[in-house]
């Protein structure tokens, strides 16, 4: 079979299950005795080998086989959970988002057998104490009894049982002639009642393996609904199989249990006259059922346990535990990104419309209000498309944070130290390619927390501080920010070590350092090839990191900022603007040209009388509400002649980036306008204070200044 | 695009009935001051009127600024500049004229006039071999004769490089 086209959600979900295996064995280590954790994780090693196996990578099928072993040995309390046997699981993580890596890239996993790590595996099995003597066949037929039995919690009683699925569903005469022959004949009927998960997505594509499946294991002689309505996704979320095998039971359960996103596998002893016992009892049932169907035909809730008339062949039975499911998942659809980069730009081409009819109906005659209403309405209608187009691109940071747990984790054993990560906000959401981008810059900064800011054990006992070091990693939206904070309680930051290194390496001479700020010193930390750890480990300190932070955020319009105290701790801020494309702007006429500046960055407007611009060290200063505040004259900055307005007193843009505060003098204002951020091509060399043009509603094309490139 | 570009069987103007096949170009001729200039037709995408164009700050001069193309922002490059003609002049006649550089950038150059459409054959284009003593870019590419006039070929690639000493 060409498995090439499930390719795509084999990665997906292999990532899922992966992430999902890390997050569960960090919880199991914490709480050895959760049994919940312990069956999460088995269910998704188990999805995992499945999933493996039937895209044919055997490499990848062999590891999660011995590693859901020792899941299983665990679940049955065979097996203690031990520090060891964590660090042995973790690795196996890594080989096996190795072999994801090497598909992903080249389709296929590699050729490393990791046969260390499956040897580890076979160890810890074989030294599980109770059992370890006794011979490798049958510990695996206790494991898989007792793993049916949790997987099925009603098999044991299904074969004995009347009420299973199997004797629900109704059958052609032939079809029970066939299945009597078979028994008739000595062979063994099994059935199987198969449920897929209820957000599977390719829910034929699913039925078709297990059937693919069950086929190598023996003659299916029923399938309800048929085969053709299963490849045509004719079914609800559950099926049944009638297979005539030479195979046991637990192999059908097994090799259909083994496709991913099945849910449950029932499986059970076929008795065909017990089908026609049941027969005759639904035969007196069905003429009320009939009128019953009638009335609920559309309603899928209709009569699961009732039994179901002979002539409704394509009903399909109702999973038995459809009720206890897991909780409700979000029905959701996957979008491909480039898709809502074209809806987004349609957005944006709809607004720029939506402008320009504003501006050509501020031109006509005041009185039709009819005209300006509606024109009123398609800018709330333009706006909440805008936010939902939006919306719709914001993932939750939780994807890319999920990992840092486990980072932290390892973090603890290079380094020696112990280290706690508390994060928050991890559901705050972000434009879908910020997310992707960020994880490395906030990979940066805890570590670079673990490394250089947590104290090792003795320091910190003497500073009594607790022996473990707390990183803290917080996200949370401020306005249309969103901001990530990576804190640590560790030494902070040594300016004076910083500034020694600064002047050593000729980045600064000794006179400029006695100038400079702490804060400016810091600000060293980023520039390029500059590190201060006294020696570099393999966490950090090869003086690539902090400069590839602030460059990689930079690059996503965001900042990155530090501040730190001495002995107390460090804290590391990125702020990120929450959408890329459209944004709130003052729209300022300088020397005729029309600039925008971002609202998000303007605290007020000021007209300030000529007369109250004083001179500071030869800088324009004005004192605003005792605040002292530097002047910026943006007609010098945008080499053109200033015309204002009014030659006695100017107009003042008070702007901010973090606590740094500017005003920006501008010959004229505009007003607040909506704009869509266009690049300004790959040809006009980046201009450091432009930060993108965008058009107006006359068509014209207006610069965006970006005020932090500035201050 | 295709229709555009090469036309192998036919050649305009050229009475005699040769059965040698000569690559055959288009060329659309511009005039800048008093000389014409040829651009080859495969590399535009669109002529426009003049229109506003906004300029930016801190670029070389030759940069005219940047101007809205159906919603795109499209720089404007003078080719008078760039050549170091004297700066264009503004007139009823002006053209942007919009190309699609090799490296896929959308750009747009200035000139005084668009003339007309030609076709010329291999053999009718003079190649210009490089002057290696000048240090001056070489903007043409060879010099097409038509009707006793002559065409230069503007080399497009070298005209829309960036010029990195600037």
């Amino acid at each position: 079979m060409d498995v090439s086209q499930y390719l795509e959600i084999f990665l997906d979900e292999t990532n899922e299950h992966l992430q999902n295996l890390n997050t569960q064995i960090l919880e199991l280590e914490q709480n050895p005795e959760d049994s919940d954790t312990i069956n999460e994780i088995f269910r998704a090693a188990h999805s995992l080998k499945g999933m493996a196996g039937t895209m044919g990578y055997k490499r990848m099928q062999n590891l999660t086989h011995d590693m859901e072993n020792v899941f299983s040995e665990v679940r049955t309390g065979n097996i203690k959970v031990q520090p060891e046997m964590i660090d042995v699981l973790f690795q196996c993580l890594d080989a096996l988002q190795e072999y994801t890596d090497n598909i992903k890239n080249s389709a296929d996993e590699g050729t490393n057998d990791n046969e260390p790590l499956i040897r580890l595996l076979n160890d810890i099995l074989n030294n599980k104490g109770t059992a370890s003597a006794a011979p490798k066949a049958a510990e695996k037929e206790s494991k898989k009894e007792g793993k049916s039995k949790k997987a099925a919690p009603a098999k044991a009683a299904d074969s004995a049982n009347d009420d299973a699925p199997w004797y629900k569903a109704s059958y052609d005469e032939s079809q029970i002639n066939v299945l009597k022959e078979a028994v008739k004949q000595g062979k063994k009927v099994c059935a199987l009642n198969v449920t897929v998960n209820e957000d599977c997505v390719l829910k034929a594509a699913r039925a078709f393996l297990v059937l693919k499946a069950v086929e190598e294991k023996g003659e299916i002689a029923v399938s309800l609904p048929s085969t053709q309505d299963l490849e045509d996704e004719k079914f609800d979320n559950s099926f049944i199989l009638i297979v005539i095998t030479d195979n046991t039971l637990d192999d059908l359960v097994k090799a259909a249990e083994n496709v991913s996103e099945i849910k449950s596998v029932e499986g059970g002893d076929f008795d065909p006259t017990k089908l026609a016992a049941s027969a005759e009892e639904t035969a007196e049932e069905e003429e009320p059922v009939k009128q019953e169907e009638v009335k609920e035909e559309t309603s899928a809730a209709a009569a699961p346990t009732t039994a179901v008339a002979p002539a409704a062949k394509a009903a399909a039975p109702k999973a038995p535990e459809k009720k206890t499911g897991k909780p409700i998942v979000n029905r959701t659809v996957r979008v491909d990104i480039e898709k809502l980069d074209s809806l987004m730009n349609l957005v944006s081409e709809l607004i720029i419309a939506k402008n320009s009819l504003v501006s050509a109906s501020t031109g006509r005659s005041q009185n039709n209000t009819v005209f300006n209403e509606q024109i009123e309405y398609l800018e709330s209608v333009t706006t909440n498309l805008h936010e939902s187009v939006m919306k719709v691109r914001m993932v939750p940071i939780e994807s890319t944070v999920n990992k840092f747990p486990r980072m932290i984790r390892d973090l603890q054993k290079t380094l020696g130290k112990k280290l706690e990560l508390y994060m928050s906000g991890e559901e705050t959401e972000l434009d879908r390619t910020v997310v992707d981008e960020i994880g490395d810059p906030i990979m940066h900064l805890l570590r670079n927390s673990a490394d250089h800011g947590i104290e090792s054990a003795e320091v910190r006992a003497e500073r009594g501080k607790p022996e473990a070091g707390s990183i803290y990693l917080d996200a949370y939206q401020d306005g249309n920010n969103v901001i990530i904070e990576v804190r640590d309680d560790g030494n902070g930051i040594d300016v004076e070590a910083v500034k020694n290194k600064a002047i050593e390496r000729g980045t600064i001479t000794a006179d400029q350092a006695a100038q400079m700020t702490d804060k400016e010193i810091i600000n060293l930390l980023f520039l390029p090839s500059f590190s201060t750890a006294k020696k570099v480990t393999d966490v950090s300190g090869r003086g690539v990191g902090l400069d590839v932070v602030k460059s990689k955020i930079e690059a996503l319009s965001g900042e990155v900022e530090v501040k730190s105290q001495l002995g107390v701790g460090s804290t590391w801020t990125i702020r990120l603007p929450l959408t890329l494309a459209i944004i709130q702007a003052l729209m300022v006429v300088v020397g005729g040209e029309k600039y925008a500046i971002s609202l998000g960055s303007i605290q007020t407007i000021e007209t300030i009388e000529k007369s109250s611009i004083k001179l500071v060290q030869n800088e324009e200063v004005i004192n605003l509400r005792g605040m002292v505040i530097p002047l910026i004259r943006l007609n010098e900055v945008l080499e053109n002649e200033s015309h204002p307005a009014d030659e006695d007193s100017s107009v003042v843009v008070i702007v901010k980036k973090g606590d740094k505060v500017a005003g920006l003098v501008i010959d004229e204002l505009i007003g607040q306008q909506e704009i869509v951020i266009k690049s300004l091509g790959k040809y006009i060399k980046q201009v450091k204070f432009i930060s993108g043009a965008t058009i107006l509603g006359d068509g014209e094309v207006a610069l965006i200044i970006d005020v932090n490139a500035l201050l | 695009m295709d229709q555009l570009s090469v036309n192998n069987n036919y050649l305009p103007d050229d009475g005699d009935e040769t059965k040698v096949d000569l690559a055959t170009f288009q060329y659309i001729v511009i005039r800048l001051g008093e000389e014409q200039y040829g651009i080859d037709i495969r590399y535009i995408e669109n002529i426009i009127r003049m229109q506003h164009i906004t300029r930016v700050p801190k670029v070389p001069s030759y940069l005219k600024g940047v101007i809205n193309l159906r919603g795109e922002v499209i720089p404007v490059m003078s080719i008078r500049l760039k050549m170091g003609l004297p700066d264009d002049e503004y007139g009823r006649a002006t053209r942007i004229i919009i190309l699609k550089t090799e490296g896929e950038e959308t750009m747009g150059i200035l000139v005084d006039e668009v003339k007309e459409v030609v076709t010329l054959a291999e053999n009718q284009i003079e190649k210009i071999s490089h002057d290696s003593k000048s240090n001056k870019p070489m903007f043409l590419s060879g010099v097409g004769k038509h009707n006793d006039e002559l065409i230069s070929i503007l080399d497009l690639n070298t005209v829309t490089i960036e010029d990195n000493e600037q």
